[in-house]
């Protein structure tokens, strides 16, 4: 590199091959990157296609031996693992947990951002120092409660805590909130508009694309959330898409294989749809995360 | 208390005519109406933190000295039994010394994932790769699916006759043994996490002043040594970020136990251990919840750490 520096136009020519010579380099190596990135959705899809006797056989093969698509249609009908009920149990979580919880969460961040309220940041740190408690140290006390009044192998362990708000989305709401001026509302309060009206009409419609990027990360979240799930739900037909997966187990159960690898590639698809369809966001949002910690 | 102060206060105000605001008090009529409104907006997710949290860590605690008999649903004080029995007891020790020396190996990913990732930025920036954009979304991927469905393909590649073992023409049983279970799970972990630390490395870097490199190499430096001397310790935030965030997330790592791994004792990690003692078995909650005050104590040591940390450097700013 130093001697680069040295002679005239021999170090530009030297300098561009090197830089095609790295360039390539690069790609080679990016490429391998996401050739491993890729492979396990190659693998699930080609392996949801296989027999089970197929997927298991000793010999190795990379394609289906015969194409079968009764691993999906299995899906469709066993009673063991029933995916459509899992499906509606899923989105039956994610909808009443979103609607109720965003408007609680949205509401309490209008107030930490614009009202007056005694103490103020106590209550803020308050709320915030619960982020660094982890589940485990929650979880058996809430399952002997949940067990306790028979909400056991039902959805609501899942749903009744999302019910109360989301603490990340709502601190980021307040952030954001924040940066609202406080014209909009003293215009509407000397009209004579109460703190609610000036929350439903004037906040909620300004930050409604903050409010639904939030929104897509929980969304995502509850999807593929598991712990939770698989504690409490035992019933398949009660089942979240995730614990249906993991009670199909394939290193336990190896005949349920290519079963359970069609499940994952169902239960993928639709965050694949909103991943692809918002990427720009995604990545724009995960690096911002990390400059401002 | 707070709460009924400001109840007997909001009724008042309200019985009165709300704009009859006396200068005198140091608080209005008005401004304590709005306190009480204030208050009861943020009284949802105060009730869940103390429901959810708070009371829940409470019980965590309170069960950890008691024994609890399932069958009669009794609690008994027992004081530090279940600490002492979690260390000392012939048949539980050797489980959670297990879990608790999975659990850490296990946390190799997260430097393995961080390496990996600050190397792809760091090609990325120097190469000044067109496309880059496409590969960010690409190797992001992972960190948007779900871990169990990742976890049961993972389990089928990495079988003794499947792709992982063809690909490299190896002739491992990686399923069966302990140290070969943890390093599949390194391995999986790595590449699946290596997409977010490249984006975070990148963006980082981008945040860097150009007229550094600048400066740096009017001085005669070249690339590399730019990398080391003027990008990795000026990306140290991200360094931060990434080791913390990744160390919290891995000390409760679960599915890689129960769904990669099978249950099997060379994968189990502390989170599985305080669900087979607690809720598997669900005998033996008090010994569960001293293992889960433990884990809880060591992973809030941790966040505080972070939040002191990020303090600093924003202060730094």
């Amino acid at each position: 590199m130093e001697k680069t520096m040295q002679a005239g136009g021999g170090s530009a020519l030297r300098e561009t091959i090197v830089g095609i010579v790295l360039r390539i380099f690069t790609y080679i190596i990016l490429i391998i990157g996401a050739a491993f990135l890729v492979m396990p959705y190659l693998w699930m899809l080609l392996g949801s296609f296989k027999a089970p006797l197929d997927a298991n056989a000793l010999e190795f093969r990379f394609f289906p031996q015969e194409w079968i698509f009764t691993n999906y249609t299995d899906l469709f009908t066993s009673p063991n693992f029933p995916i459509v009920n899992a499906f509606f149990n899923t989105v039956l979580v994610e909808v009443s947990v979103i609607v109720v919880g965003t408007f609680v969460s949205a509401m309490a961040a209008f107030s930490f951002a614009k009202l007056k309220l005694p103490h103020k940041t106590f209550w803020l740190l308050f709320l915030m120092s619960g982020m660094m408690v982890p589940y485990a140290a929650l979880m058996l006390p809430q399952f002997r409660v949940f067990q306790t009044i028979g909400m056991f192998d039902t959805l609501w362990p899942l749903i009744l805590p999302g019910f109360f708000g989301n603490v990340s989305m709502l601190f980021f709401l307040v952030q954001y909130m924040r940066g609202i001026p406080n014209a909009y509302f003293e215009a509407a309060r000397i009209d004579g508009a109460g703190h609610f009206t000036c929350f439903i009409r004037i906040m909620l419609p300004l930050v409604k694309t903050a409010i639904a990027a939030q929104v897509i990360f929980w969304f995502i979240g509850i999807w593929n959330d598991y712990f939770a799930p698989s504690i409490y739900l035992i019933t398949p037909g009660r089942m979240t898409l995730q614990a249906l997966l993991g009670s199909l187990n394939p290193s336990m159960n190896r005949q349920y294989l290519p079963m359970a690898l069609a499940g994952a590639v169902l239960s993928s698809i639709p965050m694949f749809v909103i991943y692809l369809s918002c990427q720009k966001f995604f990545i724009e949002s995960l690096a911002i995360s990390g400059v401002k910690g | 208390m707070e709460s009924v102060d400001m109840n007997v206060t909001g009724s008042a105000a309200e019985g009165l005519a709300p704009s009859a605001g006396n200068p005198k008090k140091r608080v209005s009529k008005t401004e304590r109406r709005e306190h009480l409104v204030a208050f009861l907006f943020i009284l949802p997710p105060i009730a869940g933190f103390l429901i959810f949290t708070a009371l829940s860590v409470i019980f965590t605690v309170v069960y950890s000295f008691q024994d609890y008999n399932s069958l009669s649903n009794v609690s008994t004080f027992a004081g530090f039994e279940n600490y002492i029995e979690l260390f000392t007891s012939p048949t539980r020790w050797p489980l959670f010394r297990k879990a608790v020396v999975n659990t850490i190996v296990m946390l190799l990913s997260v430097p393995f994932g961080m390496i990996l990732g600050l190397a792809l930025a760091g090609l990325l920036r120097l190469g000044e790769i067109k496309g880059s954009k496409f590969f960010q979304v690409l190797y992001y991927i992972p960190s948007v699916s779900s871990a169990v469905a990742l976890n049961i393909v993972w389990n089928y590649i990495f079988r003794s006759n499947g792709l992982f073992n063809t690909i490299f023409g190896l002739d491992v049983v990686w399923l069966d043994g302990s140290a070969t279970l943890k390093a599949a799970i390194i391995f999986k972990n790595s590449l699946n996490s290596m997409g977010s630390a490249m984006i975070l490395y990148l963006a980082g870097m981008l945040n860097v002043s150009p007229e550094l490199y600048e400066a740096s190499s009017l001085d005669g430096a070249g690339k590399l040594r730019q990398f080391f001397s003027i990008t990795l310790p000026l990306i140290s935030p991200v360094t931060f970020y990434l080791l913390i965030t990744g160390l919290i997330g891995g000390l409760q790592s679960y599915a890689d136990s129960q769904v990669f791994a099978g249950g099997n004792s060379g994968a189990t990690t502390v989170v599985y251990f305080i669900w087979q003692q607690g809720i598997q078995g669900n005998n033996n909650q008090g010994l569960a919840s001293a293992a889960s005050v433990l884990l809880a104590v060591f992973i809030m040591l941790i966040t505080l750490v972070q939040f002191k940390f990020s303090n600093k450097w924003v202060y730094e700013e």
